[in-house]
């Protein structure tokens, strides 16, 4: 029955080929007969052709006009002057980014909608029409992949090596750091691909009515200390010490931000020492590096100060919770502190501190650049003029680093909502040459996807501190062996210890 | 033989044979494309894939061929195959699910008060999306919600109560019972339909007889739907083996409830390790293979009896053993 049928499909699919040829000899042949229909044809292809023509002129006459417009060279960030350049540049872009809720109409802050019409203002004549995806990371990525992509794309997690086959370069390196902050953000061979949309920094959003009724008078600056002030709240008031996030998973992948420039108060530490580093989870023994970072997550788990039941904890519902003082903190970029600020009528009760690690009696943050604009290789010449203006307009003109409580991006701007005091900004110096992938690598090699979406091991952390199936060394140990094996694997030379 | 030659391709065509050729390529050739266009290429691309150790964005020229490197990984590493453990809670829920489904099933083919309105009762939650079953379901197990407020009206203690989603012990019970709770409609409306068409007669027959409704059930109904059980059952378990709705929504597969294919997921979206989640796949699709092939051998040997179309085993042995002594017999008489 089976080898039956087997050989009937295949005499099917046998007739199918042979058949299509013989359709298509049939049709030619029907043509030639009919010659009434031909002529007939004849006269029709005319009249589409002439209309074709005149297409082609009117297309012609349109590209060289603009073409004037725009000639003045390469297309070049530094370049441009808003306001004066490419002012009569008729344009229609597309923006796709990952902010959801700045589409929203409960947004208390600044919408898209009210940047858009500002930017109408000076540019009357570019459309920007604006996507938004809460699932934006994976989706921007098949987005590139399919190759039909918008005109700005907020860059996701693509390999730096491939930059160029995906975004224009803004200009060089040297040129763009006197324009702007974090420019090696997205920098590969000397030229900048993106420019950041803002730029944060990392530590604890925390109430700070909840702190002041736990009799927490000076905020933590050691792992310690840290503990110490959550059990006093879990013991002094009716909050949730420290809220974990865990379902949301991403939120979970955020502990990641913190084992750089916070834990070890070097700036070439995350995109240089860490891939030669020997075991990098090891304990240091003096409350820094990773192993400081993820043993206050473990502690806390552990000694009952977070959610009694991780499993179901909810993103949005925590906005409220922490600003109605049911949460004391949660460990998040300072990108949620205006978010946390805005979800409730107790904004004033928000604030921001820096991460409780001190390196040799000095606390440090990791100042980075969020989501960064990179614009379509793609595009046509005036889609990339236009794109350009636009970026330049929104670092420049638009205030939105300001609104969203982020640190300045454009050179010379200082303008900013946080403040920490006494602690040192550091930026992540880039990779070396020729390592620029080597940190992707490692990660995907040895899944333990640092600051890449690696939010499974972060939940596993939780689930063994609260189910205490496996100690806290342990899980370090695994994740040393991880590292080390794809060090080797990538042939990386160990030289740090 | 003259005429045959001379006839051009459009009288071929007007031909009834011509017609009845193009006539099948016309209606085969679109599906046909379709489905190797759709299915069977990026199937033959995924199995190539298997073999390369690569990114989604890694241009072709700098993938790199690893060989079988992939395939051992699925099976030497812990999560990857240990991930198929977790399919035996889903494959006993799958049971648990057809069951109640025959059960509900032979309850509701014969006269019911408001026989309709519990089918669609029933079938209700089939149609509601899986993504929205994830949230419906996330709060029903959150606790102090849904399902321990009614436990506490039936006299439960909420101290007592178990974190349904935290508690490793009961999580993937939970997720299962979403599963069960969802699917169980669909085999049910499926039963539904195979026993209408059992001849009502033969109840009548039966009852006369005096044989009760449970013998009617084993001796008339399960024999009379046996085929679309053996499908409903092979559909179940190879849908258990490729769980990923439930936990994906649901626990986003952490704590514990990680099955393979949100395992497979996470290796392809965050680790960006393609090649190893597409050997997962072909390795899982060979599983299904071979689970199908055992359970269609076994569905075999165990309906053989019941068969009314083959011969029946025992007819068949006396039938050889009668063809060997005749054949002896004529031995011995030459």
């Amino acid at each position: 029955m089976k080898m039956k049928r087997a050989a009937a499909i295949m005499m099917v699919s046998v007739m199918a080929l042979s058949a299509a040829g013989c359709g298509g000899s049939s049709d030619t042949s029907k043509d030639a007969s009919t010659d009434a229909k031909d002529t007939a044809e004849e006269k029709e292809a005319g009249e589409t052709d002439a209309e074709a023509d005149a297409e082609d002129d009117a297309e012609a006459d349109g590209a060289s006009g603009e073409g004037g417009a725009s000639a003045g060279g390469d297309l070049n960030y530094a370049d441009i002057t808003l306001g004066e350049d490419y002012t009569d540049l008729t344009a229609t872009i597309s923006l796709f980014n990952h902010r959801t809720d700045l589409e929203s109409d409960d947004y208390k802050g600044t919408k898209w909608s009210e940047y858009l019409a500002a930017f109408n203002e000076m540019y009357p004549n570019i459309k920007v029409e604006l996507t938004t995806d809460t699932n934006y990371a994976d989706d921007a990525l098949m987005h590139l992949q399919s190759g039909d992509y918008e005109t700005i794309m907020m860059i996701p997690a693509v390999d730096k090596a491939d930059l160029s086959t995906y975004f224009i370069s803004y200009g060089d390196l040297d040129t763009m750091k006197s324009q702007i902050n974090y420019a090696t953000t997205w920098e590969y061979g000397g030229e900048v691909y993106g420019v950041p949309s803002t730029a944060t920094t990392q530590g604890i959003v925390y109430n700070k009515k909840v702190f002041e009724e736990a009799g927490v008078t000076e905020l933590p600056k050691t792992p310690d200390e840290f503990i110490e002030a959550l059990q006093k709240i879990k013991d002094n008031t009716d909050a949730i010490p420290l809220y974990t996030n865990y379902f949301a998973g991403w939120t979970m992948g955020a502990w990641d931000a913190y084992i750089g420039n916070n834990a070890t108060g070097d700036s070439t530490y995350m995109n240089q020492k860490l891939l030669h580093t020997k075991d990098p989870f090891k304990d240091y023994g003096d409350g820094t590096h990773a192993y400081a970072v993820y043993k206050i997550l473990y502690d806390a788990v552990a000694n009952g100060l977070t959610e009694e039941d991780y499993s179901t904890t909810d993103w949005e519902g925590c906005k409220p919770k922490i600003n109605n003082g049911e949460i004391g903190c949660m460990v998040l970029g300072s990108w949620a502190f205006p978010q946390m600020e805005a979800a409730g009528d107790n904004g004033a009760d928000i604030g921001y501190m820096p991460f409780p690690i001190t390196i040799d009696g000095k606390q440090y943050a990791s100042a980075g650049a969020d989501y960064s604009y990179g614009i379509n290789a793609n595009a046509t010449d005036d889609e990339k003029a236009a794109a350009m203006v636009f970026v330049k307009w929104m670092t420049l003109e638009s205030g939105f680093s300001y609104n969203e409580d982020g640190l300045p991006v454009a050179v010379g701007d200082d303008r900013t909502k946080l403040a920490f005091e006494g602690v040192e900004f550091l930026q992540d110096e880039p990779s070396v040459e020729g390592e620029e992938d080597l940190l992707n690598e490692l990660n995907s090699e040895s899944e333990l996807n640092i600051n890449n979406g690696g939010d499974s091991k972060l939940q596993a952390i939780v689930e063994h501190a609260a189910n205490g199936t496996k100690s806290f060394d342990d899980i370090m140990a695994e994740w040393n062996e991880a590292w080390t094996g794809a060090q080797e694997s990538a042939g990386v030379e160990v030289t740090e210890e | 033989m003259e005429a045959k030659k001379s006839m051009s391709p459009i009288q071929w065509a007007k031909s009834r044979k011509g017609q009845k050729a193009l006539i099948c390529v016309g209606f085969m050739i679109i599906p046909l494309l379709l489905l190797f266009v759709f299915t069977y290429f990026p199937f033959a691309e995924m199995v190539k894939f298997s073999f390369y150790k690569m990114k989604y964005t890694t241009p072709v020229e700098k993938r790199v061929f690893v060989g079988w490197k992939n395939y051992i990984d699925v099976f030497r590493r812990d999560d990857c195959f240990g991930a198929l453990k977790l399919s035996l809670f889903y494959v006993a829920g799958a049971l648990i699910q057809l069951v109640l489904a025959l059960y509900l099933a032979t309850i509701l083919s014969f006269k019911v008060k408001g026989g309709n309105f519990f089918k669609g009762l029933m079938f209700f939650p089939y149609l509601i999306s899986g993504i929205a079953i994830g949230f419906i379901f996330k709060f029903f197990y959150t606790r102090g919600f849904v399902l321990d407020t009614i436990l506490q009206w039936c006299g439960f203690e909420l101290e007592n109560l178990p974190f349904w989603l935290k508690d490793q012990a009961v999580n993937n019970w939970s997720l299962v019972a979403t599963s069960v709770w969802r699917y169980f409609g669909q085999n049910m409306v499926l039963f539904i339909g195979a026993i209408m068409s059992v001849d009502a007669e033969l109840y009548e027959a039966a009852d006369l007889d005096g044989a009760n409704k449970f013998q009617q059930f084993i001796y008339i109904i399960l024999p009379s739907i046996k085929t679309i059980v053996t499908l409903n059952i092979i559909l179940s378990i190879t849908g258990s083996l490729s769980a990923f709705e439930q936990p994906y929504v649901i626990t986003d597969g952490a704590n514990g409830t990680g099955t393979y294919f949100v395992i497979m997921n996470e290796i392809a979206h965050t680790s960006q390790k393609v090649g190893l989640a597409s050997a997962m796949a072909v390795v899982l699709l060979m599983i299904i293979f071979v689970c199908t092939i055992l359970q269609n051998l076994f569905f075999k040997y165990v309906f053989r009896d019941a068969s009314s179309e083959d011969e029946s085993y025992k007819a068949k042995k006396a039938r050889l053993k009668a063809e060997k002594a005749a054949q002896k017999a004529k031995k011995g008489a030459v």
